[in-house]
């Protein structure tokens, strides 16, 4: 049984391997840093992807949870109130309970109706976060924030930061992947597909709906946690518009509709960017890093147009060309 | 200054601004309801506008001259983004051109952000900017204009709708479009002419906005953002849509006026989510059919 299940998660624990030993194959600080964003971001995006993929809702309000989370555990660090391990977890718990109040109503709406509201909601929590001086440093961002200790051990390399954010990650995608495959998300996508259809074969859609968002809240927030204690300090910048513009490339990148998408578009946005960073500013010295919104613009747009299935949905067509012309039927 | 004249201050920047959320609201709904797209970039037109003219305007040209060529070039962008955007996109929805929407929103931005930088610039005012007392109240020749502006353009709209067959055309396919198309009206011209018709619009509007409020690569996001409220609060009706933009411009010029500047925009787009929302629950009042809101 347990070997079945083990050969089932091949393609998993062949990922989890190569990121267990990538820095010791690899030594730069450089990529392992670029790393850190990616799981964090992959985080995100799998949120993303189980909402809008898997379950159709277009709530854009991911930056949001994102935000709160690192601004709450950086808050409940840097005054003391807890120590940096249970602020981390103190955010998720926080932004599950914020994002059960906000979603409850907010999910009544349907369509582009959700995702204007939710639109509407990350533009306010900028404004909040920036006017709020007293508590959250106001525009000029959150500073001073402790570094994290686990267990007595403090974190202060990149290495170590590494395998926080990675593990918290593959631990993310096992639970989203599982949660895909069983009943839950069978009703998800049912629900995705005819809320009618799906509340007529007794789906409780407005539950689920929640549960999903909640869900996604909190695992967001979490990453928001292991991102501050990573910076040690927090804008309101780094949590509005850019940002779901980055985690719209990742997701529509990856492909929608499967959760390996998620990590494969953080992965290749997150490179595409500092690819982007190194090579054209040494040819454009001028040219500022917003030269990578109107890259990403075009990109989303030309992936839609051509690509709507993503990377991964190109890269099962090619492995589906490739087992017909050699002939290696499963 | 009294307290009276502190009030209508307040209130006639409010009714300056409300007016520009009222265009902008109106461009948003008339390329949604003729398309169904529904198109962040509105935000942009009004951005580049105010940019376009700004640019011309200090490359030596005269300011009326300015204001038209960039107002003909907002259109061309707006077609642009009709043409490479919108029309090639396969497996439509709503979603899906919200998406690409704002994509090309970023791009046009970024774009000008690397050519024009991230100054704030002004135009000079059309007319002489001798300003009129009301109740100890200043009002600035701009903003009557800007109102002036609002009123033409709504009765404008209201002939050309109602009383040429192209209007009626345009009127009629937004009410059906499978219909429309079944008698023989170009669906995709139309939305082509709609974007134009809210590059146009939109970039009016950042023009004669610019004098009081300044310009910059930023300013489209928030202007999109203002005017889809007005558009959703007015139903997408353009009668509607321009109470819905004067009434959110007053909220905010007093919200301003009398507690925070910082926290207006919260205002406002807190307002569209609680809005939103009561639309939702049933109160037992009549039902407003919002079109797209499904069952």
């Amino acid at each position: 049984m347990a070997v079945r299940e083990l050969k089932q998660r091949k393609g998993f624990l062949l990922f989890s391997l190569a990121v267990a030993l990538g820095p010791w194959i690899i030594r730069s600080n450089y990529m392992t840093s670029v790393m850190i964003l990616i799981a964090i971001y992959g985080v995100l995006s799998l949120g993303m992807e189980l909402l809008m993929g898997q379950t159709g809702l277009f709530s854009l309000a991911h930056p949001t949870w994102f935000g709160l989370g690192a601004y709450v555990s950086g808050i409940a660090a840097t005054r003391g109130i807890l120590p940096p391990m249970a602020s981390i977890v103190a955010a998720g718990g926080f932004a599950a309970v914020v994002a059960f109040v906000i979603g409850a109503p907010v999910l009544r709406l349907k369509g582009f109706y959700l995702a204007c509201a939710t639109f509407a909601i990350i533009i306010v929590a900028q404004v909040a976060a920036a006017q709020w001086t007293g508590l959250t440093g106001g525009p000029e961002g959150l500073v001073g924030i402790p570094a994290l200790r686990i267990a007595g051990y403090t974190l202060t390399s990149d290495l170590q930061f590494y395998y926080l954010s990675w593990f918290f990650c593959l631990v993310c995608y096992l639970f989203c992947s599982n949660l895909a495959a069983s009943r839950v998300g069978r009703a998800l996508r049912a629900l995705r597909d005819s809320e009618l259809a799906s509340s007529s074969v007794g789906i409780h859609v407005s539950y689920y709906k929640l549960q999903v968002f909640v869900l996604t809240a909190t695992m967001a927030a979490v990453a928001g946690g292991i991102f501050c204690f990573y910076l040690r300090f927090v804008v309101p910048d780094s949590f509005g518009f850019p940002l779901l513009l980055e985690l719209l490339m990742m997701t529509i990148m990856g492909g929608l509709g499967d959760l390996r998408g998620a990590l494969v578009g953080t992965f290749s946005v997150i490179w595409l960017k500092e690819a982007l960073n190194a090579y054209l500013r040494k040819g454009f010295p001028s040219i500022s890093s917003e030269v990578d919104v109107v890259f990403f613009g075009l990109l989303i747009i030309v992936v839609l147009i051509f690509m709507p299935k993503g990377l991964v949905g190109g890269m099962d067509q090619v492995a589906t060309f490739l087992r017909r012309e050699i002939g290696r039927e499963r | 200054m009294t307290f009276i004249s502190q009030i209508i201050q307040y209130a006639i920047s409010g009714i300056t601004s409300g007016s520009i959320y009222a265009i902008v609201g109106i461009c948003w709904s008339t390329v949604f309801l003729i398309s169904g797209v529904l198109n962040f970039a509105t935000g942009e037109f009004v951005m580049l506008g105010g940019m376009l003219t700004w640019f011309f305007e200090t490359s030596g040209m005269d300011l009326g001259l300015a204001a038209v060529l960039s107002i003909v070039l907002t259109c061309i962008v707006a077609m642009l983004v009709e043409r490479l955007v919108i029309r090639p996109i396969k497996h439509a929805t709503e979603m899906v051109y919200m998406l690409v929407t704002i994509a090309a929103a970023s791009v046009i931005k970024g774009l000008v952000l690397i050519t024009c930088g991230t100054e704030t610039h002004t135009i000079p005012p059309v007319f002489s900017s001798k300003s009129i007392n009301i109740f100890g109240a200043t009002v600035t020749p701009q903003a009557l204009f800007v109102v002036g502006v609002l009123a033409v353009l709504m009765v404008g709209l209201h002939l050309f709708l109602n009383h040429t067959l192209f209007g009626k055309a345009l009127r009629a396919s937004s009410v059906n479009r499978t219909g429309a198309e079944l008698f023989g009206i170009n669906v995709g011209r139309f939305r082509l002419f709609c974007f134009a018709l809210a590059g146009g619009m939109g970039a009016l509007a950042g023009i004669i906005i610019t004098p009081i409020a300044f310009t910059g690569y930023n300013v489209g996001l928030l202007a999109s953002l203002k005017g889809l409220v007005v558009a959703i609060v007015g139903g997408w009706e353009i009668r509607n849509t321009v109470v819905a933009g004067l009434v959110l411009g007053l909220l905010e010029g007093f919200f301003a006026g009398f507690v925070s500047t910082g926290w207006g925009d919260a205002l406002s787009l807190g307002f569209m989510i609680v809005f939103l929302i009561v639309q939702t629950l049933d109160l037992g009042m009549r039902k407003i059919r919002m079109p797209g809101h499904g069952c």
